[in-house]
């Protein structure tokens, strides 16, 4: 593991380094308070710290505040090793951002056994922080396609929609259904309902830009929000991701299965006095439009075109 | 071992202590004995003008260095002696600096040479 010291004094430095070294930690090792902040600002850098007090440029407990004033970086566990003793240099120490206090002249024991109780909290910091950021992606993705699930896609929409506006660009939304989905899961098992699903977030994944957005809207539905385009390229944008998902059979447990899938696309830039709910109800219309239309196709929700109430029957 | 540990204590060395944090490393030792007549000049240089202009901050200051350097090396009567002298800077105290310093000089001049013979015996 990386560690940091952080000593003026020479002799000290070259202690702690052979100590820490002999105990297999990767140490690098600073004369000043300064320096010291740069190595624990790195995106890389050291997670455990040994800092001197008395420090040229910037002393320990001043680095410790630099430190705990940066956000968005894993936290780093810090002990300040200092001959200061008094019950004030220790509380002062501890209320700057130190989590831990070593006196020196320090003993070697006390000090591998002080960084060990660091580690600890750091990896159980990360196992937090690693519950946390599982969590998160459970409460924002489709547990069996892994896209983003309804809340997140629309919530991304909106913002997307906003950040279009002001930036007077065009989003595409392409709201998409499987045709006749209802029949896979009834003639071939759920199972191969699910295959079907997970191979088509697949394939519009696989056709989307790193930029654009995919997420399942519902049971067959998904929705795609695409960056920055072009308005008058939406239909065949959304035409070229149709053909993608419906191109090849999907292998399934039950051998090749042909799919389609219809398109509602819309292009932000047609419907500007529009709000995100607004906009998804004439992609809906559009979509049901396609439905219509005998499926396996694509329709754009024109301005000239009323939002009208879906026909649940045809999907 | 105890008489040797006890000649030490009469020159102000703590040597089990000191053998202990070099975890019985000779050669660390020697290194570490090395870095401090090195730095050892140049502290009480420090220390000597800080003295004479009675910049007490900087008397604080160098002898809170050098007392963290004789600490490292378990020269505890010398440590103490510079922890004596960080404090008097603290508190503004000019009258009797000069003194202090001396027996700071006395007791590093009584102590090294002791740890430079144990060193090159252990060597051996």
């Amino acid at each position: 593991m990386k560690i940091l010291i952080a000593d003026d004094d020479r002799m000290s430095r070259r202690l702690l380094q052979t100590t820490l070294e002999r105990e297999g930690y990767e140490v690098n090792a600073v004369s000043n308070g300064r320096s010291a902040l740069q190595e624990l600002s790195l995106p890389d850098g050291p997670r455990l710290a040994l800092l001197d007090w008395m420090m040229p440029e910037l002393d320990g407990p001043r680095v410790c505040q630099g430190v705990r004033k940066q956000h968005g970086r894993p936290y780093v566990h810090i002990v300040l090793v200092t001959s200061r003793e008094s019950k004030e240099d220790v509380v002062a120490g501890l209320e700057a951002g130190a989590d831990d206090y070593l006196t020196k002249p320090w003993d070697p024991a006390e000090l591998i056994a002080r960084l060990r109780v660091g580690q600890r909290i750091l990896q159980l910091e990360d196992r937090l922080v690693e519950a946390r950021e599982t969590m998160r992606f459970k409460a924002t993705h489709d547990h069996l396609t892994f896209l983003l699930n309804r809340g997140a896609i629309v919530e991304l929409l909106e913002r997307e929609l906003v950040r279009t506006l002001r930036e007077k660009r065009c989003t595409i939304v392409m709201l998409s259904d499987l045709d006749h989905f209802k029949s896979v899961n009834d003639l071939y098992g759920h199972l191969v309902g699910d295959e079907v699903l997970r191979e088509t977030a697949r394939r519009l994944l696989g056709s989307a830009r790193s930029y654009d957005f995919v997420g399942r809207y519902g049971g067959e539905e998904f929705l795609l929000v695409l960056n920055n385009c072009d308005a008058s390229q939406a239909l065949l944008r959304a035409e070229e991701i149709r053909k993608v998902v419906a191109g090849l059979p999907i292998e399934t447990m039950r051998g090749p299965l042909s799919v389609t899938m219809s398109v509602g696309v819309l292009s932000s830039s047609d419907w500007p006095l529009h709000n995100t709910e607004e906009m998804l109800c004439e992609a809906d219309a559009a979509l049901y439009r396609a439905k219509a239309s005998g499926r396996n196709c694509s329709q754009l929700a024109r301005p000239n075109v009323s939002c009208q109430a879906p026909l649940a029957s045809l999907k | 071992m105890t008489e040797q540990h006890d000649r030490f204590l009469q020159i102000g060395v703590n040597l089990p202590e000191l053998l202990s944090r070099v975890e019985n490393d000779y050669n660390l030792l020697g290194e570490l004995i090395g870095i401090f007549k090195e730095e050892f000049p140049r502290l009480l240089q420090l220390l000597r003008e800080s003295i004479t202009r009675e910049d007490m901050k900087n008397v604080e200051v160098s002898s809170h260095a050098l007392k963290g350097m004789l600490s490292a090396l378990s020269v505890t009567r010398a440590a103490a002696i510079a922890s004596r002298l960080e404090q008097m800077g603290r508190d503004g105290k000019t009258e009797g600096l000069t003194d202090v310093l001396i027996l700071i000089e006395r007791e590093v001049a009584n102590s090294m040479p002791e740890l430079d013979t144990y060193i090159a015996e252990m060597k051996r």
